[in-house]
């Protein structure tokens, strides 16, 4: 009988740990003035250091707390976060998990707190819209805004011949390349210092490539397919937001799709899989491995600082009706539905959006403020430090940007679109991979 | 023996209950009759004595199985039936689960990547288990008739005590087709590079090269130790008929050895259809889903997409898998039985 009671007494303890330990953690935090914020880049958390002790300032008692966590890590362990109840009270958001997090309730819809304290959303020039859900209301502000440019080696240029005022006016079709073509087949030279477009010229030795990796898995292709393929009117989704289909299946695309092949194939390009994940668009140019390549703005001042290299900024090609055509994405800010401080992540939230701490943050050059006065800001600091980003700024007022669709499941589609991407750049698959793309688009889309 | 006397069952006087019934039981066959009406007899004279022996002894006994239980009932047990309860639903962690029934085991059927994965699965499981029973065999074998140093033996093991990610990662390194060491000495050799992990064909055998190179030791360690219960007369006995080392290899060891051979095929079985960490850290299952080994699908499914109740319905079904391959092995190999005696 003892025995038994010993058992029991072991059993009610054990019992009672469990129950004091789950409370604990619901109850911890509670009451405190800390705000959690998260982000997956490490030069903005950085940036946004500067706004985090302002508003500390501010705020007596209050404290910021920015973490950033890999964008390989980040959503993983921002979903762990929500599941465990300890997900930050506000955090930097993709559109891509925009509808995944919405629908399932772990975002906290903005409009009360944006009609209470008359918050004027027409201050962002950019990426309001990319933030509103299916029912209607705002999730988050713009936190960003982000476009495409093109980066060359300025050496490697005046060698072969071109001035910046060359690059500067590219034309690009799908058939034969344009003067785009001609200049990436001029800037590739083999390791007998032959140039691609030269007799004899071995394709199988590159040493420098005169476009970079254009051939890439990415399936909205920002940074490297799309600049070119939507010159010529080609948009991603059938609608501009929650489209039901991805159009791969389009004859203009699967035409720009060919010709990207075709600069693998003549060893104008990397092909896809020659450079690891762990080498960056930024190392291909500063070792001499690329001559010119299409990036993100964001990495603009990186670029930039490249150390005994100059680099020039271009703007994307001209397509066949001389028009540039330039996808543009924003990134927003949310708050977490289940925050225990929703008044106080709000107050963050809505200081980060606010033109002083934009135009503060945004000096670094790590991010475009979606406030048009803070991009001006950021802009003539940015050019003190000799980097000019007229190139992106005259996007914005050129209106050569059109916004990314925002799409639900978001994950599914990436897992089923990459690997076939992959298989065509690879050779493995020809044409008719491009209607099985658009077939499983339609249906991944129905299922969000 | 007492018990056993027909006329005593008013006094037994058996020191214990335990020990009455064992007697009772090893005397029935020698004593047919009078046994098994003994045992009749015990069956209602014992448990008035032991029930009050076990009622003390069962609440200790349960004590004593309690921590190992709950271990059991609350990582194993539990997990294992809400997995099979969450195959039957549509779940995304967030929102409670749904039942849909069948619907996930249809998906299932009709989902060729599932289908191209368990290939892919299968292949390196072919791969890594040939080559890796094959590799410790042969290494454990030279051991033991090489050398008798134990700092050998140790170096041999050194691959195993590298965490698994380190030693994938520093493979990455080497068998980079830029910057890895391997490259570069192929391109002085060949002329040619090698997409180790960048090309389709060579994904999953770069894979389970690292898969074998890393438990090599571990194994060769297991069939060490199984060749030292081999008696060296046999192999005397080999030598005085004239037998070659090979010979002795092919007739007298490996016939030997069977039941270990038989836990290793098994081991590295069902270590190679878990294998998930390397290639999370190599290929993440491309290119273009070449190394998208099952465990990399059910976990994009789960913790990438949030489709968690078909990824428990793709677990249950590896898991079945699992148990079948496992099963059918065990009873080919006739594992629980020895040539030794």
């Amino acid at each position: 009988m003892r025995v038994r009671k010993v058992v029991a007494l072991g059993a009610t303890l054990t019992l009672a740990a469990v129950v004091s330990a789950c409370s604990s953690g619901s109850g911890g935090g509670s009451g405190s003035k800390t705000v959690n914020w998260w982000t997956w880049d490490d030069k903005q958390a950085a940036a946004y250091q500067v706004c985090a002790t302002d508003f500390e300032k501010a705020n007596p008692g209050v404290t910021v707390k920015i973490s950033q966590y890999n964008v390989a890590d980040y959503f993983t362990k921002l979903t762990a976060g929500f599941v465990a109840g300890n997900a930050p009270d506000a955090f930097q958001n993709s559109v891509q998990f925009f509808q995944a997090y919405a629908s399932q309730h772990q975002l906290l819809p903005l409009d009360s707190y944006i009609g209470k304290d008359k918050f004027d959303l027409s201050r962002f020039s950019v990426g309001v819209d990319a933030w509103k859900f299916t029912d209607g209301k705002q999730y988050a502000l713009p936190l960003d805004w982000a476009a495409t440019g093109t980066y060359y080696n300025s050496d490697m240029l005046a060698k072969a011949g071109y001035t910046a005022n060359d690059v500067d006016n590219l034309t690009w079709n799908p058939d034969d390349g344009g003067t785009f073509g001609k200049m990436i087949a001029h800037l590739t030279l083999d390791d007998k210092g032959r140039r691609g477009d030269q007799a004899g010229f071995d394709k199988n030795h590159v040493k420098t490539y005169g476009f970079g990796e254009i051939a890439a898995k990415d399936f909205i292709g920002q940074t490297t397919w799309s600049s070119f393929v939507s010159t010529t009117g080609w948009r991603l989704g059938d609608r501009s937001n929650w489209p039901t289909v991805f159009n791969y299946d389009d004859p203009r695309f699967v035409k720009t799709m060919d010709w990207v092949r075709s600069l693998e194939n003549k060893g104008y390009a990397p092909k896809i899989g020659q450079f690891t994940t762990s080498v960056s668009d930024v190392d291909l140019l500063s070792s001499g491995k690329v001559a010119l390549e299409t990036g993100g703005s964001w990495e603009a001042s990186t670029f930039a600082k490249i150390p005994n290299l100059k680099v020039g900024i271009a703007p994307t090609v001209k397509g066949p009706d001389g028009n540039r055509s330039v996808l543009s994405n924003s990134n927003g800010n949310n708050i977490w539905a289940g925050t225990k401080n929703p008044d106080l992540a709000w107050k963050w939230v809505s200081y980060m959006g606010s033109e002083a701490c934009q135009s503060k943050a945004s000096t670094t050059g790590t991010f475009f403020p979606s406030i048009p006065a803070s991009m001006d800001a950021s802009a003539q600091a940015l050019k003190s430090q000799g980097i000019d980003l007229s190139v992106f700024t005259d996007m914005l007022k050129d209106k050569v940007l059109y916004p990314s669709p925002v799409y639900g499941n978001g994950a599914a589609i990436q897992d089923a679109i990459e690997p076939l991407f992959e298989a065509y750049f690879a050779g493995q698959k020809n044409d008719s991979v491009f209607a099985d793309m658009q077939n499983t688009t339609k249906s991944l889309l129905a299922k969000s | 023996m007492v018990v056993t006397s027909q006329d005593n069952h008013t006094t037994p006087v058996t020191p214990s209950s335990g020990a009455a019934g064992a007697v009772a039981a090893t005397a029935a066959p020698s004593q047919r009759s009078a046994g098994r009406r003994t045992a009749r007899r015990s069956g209602r004279a014992l448990p008035t004595r032991s029930r009050a022996a076990r009622r003390l002894d069962l609440p200790f006994a349960l004590l004593l199985i309690l921590p190992a239980v709950a271990g059991f009932a609350i990582f194993y047990a539990y997990p294992t039936f809400r997995g099979v309860y969450l195959s039957f639903t549509d779940f995304h962690v967030l929102t409670p689960p749904t039942w849909t029934g069948l619907a996930n085991f249809r998906e299932l059927v009709h989902d060729g990547v599932f289908w191209h994965s368990l290939w892919v699965t299968a292949y390196f499981v072919v791969l890594s288990v040939a080559f890796g029973t094959l590799v410790s065999l042969v290494t454990a074998v030279v051991l033991h008739r090489t050398t008798r140093s134990t700092v050998l033996r140790g170096v041999v093991l050194l691959p195993f005590l590298i965490s698994n990610v380190i030693a994938a990662l520093v493979w990455q390194w080497m068998l980079d087709p830029q910057l890895g060491i391997i490259d570069i000495a192929l391109k002085h050799l060949t002329g040619h590079s090698i997409m180790f992990f960048g090309s389709g064909g060579w994904a999953i055998p770069s894979l389970a090269a690292i898969s074998v190179w890393k438990w090599m030791g571990y194994y060769a360690l297991l069939i060490f130790a199984g060749l030292q219960t081999i008696p060296p007369t046999i192999y005397e006995a080999g030598r005085v008929d004239g037998a070659s080392e090979v010979q002795m290899f092919r007739r007298l060891t490996v016939p030997l050895l069977r039941p270990i051979l038989a836990m290793v095929v098994v081991l590295t079985v069902i270590n190679a259809f878990q294998v998930f960490d390397i290639v999370q850290v190599t290929t993440e299952g491309g290119p273009a889903n070449a190394s998208n080994v099952l465990q990399m699908y059910i976990y994009r499914k789960a913790f990438r997409q949030f489709d968690f109740g078909y990824a428990a319905t793709m677990s249950l079904a590896l898991f079945t898998l699992l148990i079948a391959v496992t099963f059918t092995q065990l009873r080919l190999a006739r594992a629980n039985e020895s040539d030794l005696n």
